[in-house]
């Protein structure tokens, strides 16, 4: 066996092990039966009407975009204004602000959401649903920062000059000419936000309560006591919102980005 | 702002300002607006930039005070309240607990082992993934490592838990052959097989870009010289590519030392990592004390670990590049 075939041969072994839940779990949604089974029991779509008519689901869906947007909200224009200050001027101490801004990373989530627990629970926050985008934006903020950031690295910092030669105020120079510059990047960035403040598990957890419970941590506590194909319905809907999210991304930034060594 | 003079004579012979297009008119109240900050400032404005992330991150850095308050106070089971008067008591009850230290040793070693069966399967693929010259194959292996990235870790255990329950499809199949049905869930080697899956996509997204800068001429050059693959590849590539192997390492071990849904999903309550331990304390015992000196110790080593890679990395490693 030489080295290509070796490689190749793991490769698609490893593609196949990575491919393997999420398809078990659209496969499973079409079941007939009232077992969750792979492969489903002949074909139909009653699950996924179930799912339509369960109040429970329902709710911890709309809960859990609601969640994704406050996320989204609050990370993009914090994340993008950092990214732009930190290429664009010196800091006395850039090291330092950098490592502080990569603490969301650095500290376990354990740790992050245990401890916004207890604040929130001090704050008297606990109870409402916006904390918990609160918090997915606070745990990955350096995602936005970092997609943004490849964008204004790219960015020429002639091209502003040019617009106040032209005549451009700082207001004018930001919103016509710097903003559609990196726009892909902070895009991309609002994407990944978006996407992980969807399928945030954890934190949620220790954040919600019965009647603020989102999707996540519903499938989690369904699958903990029975499995029923209306879960695999409506974890198809996180199959398809990721399908959606690699086309955007692809569009926008492309996915070779990611090959590329700093 | 201009001097108000130039302006002036430009707009000589001209009707009112109302005539304008209105996206003119609001750059302009924009632009009023952004003149209104006085010069003498000027140089906060790039820490007006960098205050809403600060912020952001503050509340994170506001929690974990709080938590490491909590944890230097003792639980009241008579009130259910924290104690006023500090001490390490909570530490040295961890410290005591042999629960505590059997839950950390089977969330090290599961580090250990998870970290290095994904390092070897995530090379391969990362290598193949940077090689080939197939445009659309190189697309197909980034989306098969997307694709579960945006698939939170709930649905992906589900998929197991369907997959290999007693009537799962790996069942049936062993069934046909005369064998089993085997209990394959809820076991440590269950939780093992589930953080594999689900920590691959992130050794991949380390180690490709320390791959893809290893030159191929380099290999080529080793293999003219009459090096087989497996010396090309332990004596070139493996050496060249150890920052990324260095990177991969660290992060796998550091998210599979601090998991909770896959010991509490596949794992059946048999096979408890540390922050499953945590969440008992918190939600079983109402031992907020404990639970929070527990954390903080997890917090920690967790933190360690990563900062030693960020030390590996630089500090560049959000990926801004310095100032010009």
């Amino acid at each position: 066996m030489n080295g290509a075939a070796f490689h190749w041969t793991v490769a698609a072994l490893v593609a196949a092990f990575l491919a393997a839940p999420s398809l078990v779990v659209l496969g499973a949604s079409f079941t007939t039966g009232t077992i969750v089974q792979f492969p489903p029991d002949g074909f139909s779509l009653r699950w996924y009407g179930d799912v339509l008519a369960a109040r429970e689901l329902r709710g911890a869906l709309a809960r859990s975009l609601w969640v994704a947007v406050v996320c989204t909200a609050l990370a993009v224009p914090a994340g993008t204004l950092a990214a732009l200050a930190l290429a664009r001027w010196r800091f006395r101490r850039a090291a330092a602000i950098q490592l502080y801004l990569l603490l969301p990373f650095t500290i376990p989530l354990i740790g992050s959401g245990i401890g916004l627990m207890l604040l929130f629970g001090e704050l008297r926050l606990l109870g409402s649903v916006w904390p918990v985008g609160l918090a997915a934006c606070i745990i990955n903020l350096p995602f936005m920062i970092w997609a943004v950031a490849a964008s204004v690295n790219a960015l020429d910092p002639e091209l502003e000059r040019a617009a106040a030669n032209c005549g451009a105020g700082p207001a004018q120079t930001y919103l016509l000419v710097v903003l559609p510059a990196i726009l892909p990047g902070v895009m991309a960035g609002a994407l990944l936000m978006f996407i992980l403040a969807l399928n945030e598990f954890l934190v949620s957890l220790l954040l919600v309560d019965a009647r603020t419970v989102t999707l996540p941590v519903q499938i989690y506590n369904s699958i903990r006591s029975i499995l029923t194909p209306d879960l695999a319905a409506v974890s198809t809907i996180y199959v398809l919102i990721a399908a959606v999210a690699i086309l955007i991304l692809d569009r926008v930034v492309g996915l070779d980005l990611f090959l590329k060594s700093k | 702002m201009k001097p108000d003079g130039a302006r002036s004579a430009l707009r000589v012979g001209r009707p009112s300002r109302a005539a304008y297009p209105l996206s003119w008119r609001a750059l302009d109240a924009a632009e009023a607006l952004v003149a209104l900050w006085p010069d003498r400032w000027s140089g906060a404005v790039k820490w007006l930039f960098l205050a809403p992330a600060l912020l952001i991150v503050g509340f994170l850095l506001w929690g974990l005070g709080v938590m490491a308050d909590a944890s230097l106070r003792e639980m009241d089971f008579s009130t259910y309240r924290l104690t006023d008067e500090r001490s390490l008591a909570n530490f040295a009850k961890a410290s005591g607990s042999a629960a505590f230290w059997a839950t950390a040793r089977r969330s090290l070693l599961a580090a250990l082992i998870v970290t290095a069966i994904c390092l070897i399967l995530a090379f391969p693929y990362a290598y193949a993934m940077t090689r080939t010259r197939s445009a659309a194959l190189r697309k197909l292996l980034l989306i098969g490592l997307f694709l579960p990235f945006f698939i939170g870790q709930v649905v992906r255990a589900y998929g197991w838990l369907i997959l290999l329950g007693q009537q799962g499809l790996v069942n049936d199949a062993l069934g046909t052959l005369g064998l089993g049905p085997y209990r394959m869930l809820f076991s440590y080697p269950a939780v093992l097989f589930g953080l594999v899956q689900y920590m691959l996509p992130f050794a991949v997204l380390m180690l490709a870009p320390a791959l893809a800068a290893v030159p191929e001429e380099v290999e080529r050059a080793a293999e003219s010289c009459g090096a087989a693959w497996p010396r090309v590849l332990r004596h070139v590539v493996i050496p060249m590519a150890r920052p990324g192997l260095i990177a991969a390492a660290l992060v796998v071990s550091t998210l599979t030392l601090t998991d909770f849904a896959m010991p509490a999903i596949m794992g059946g309550g048999g096979a408890d990592f540390l922050a499953n331990l945590v969440y008992d304390q918190f939600f079983r015992t109402s031992d907020a004390g404990l639970g929070s000196a527990i954390t903080l110790i997890l917090t920690l080593l967790g933190t360690t670990v990563a900062g030693v890679l960020l030390a590996f990395a630089g500090a560049s490693a959000l990926g801004v590049r310095s100032a010009r």
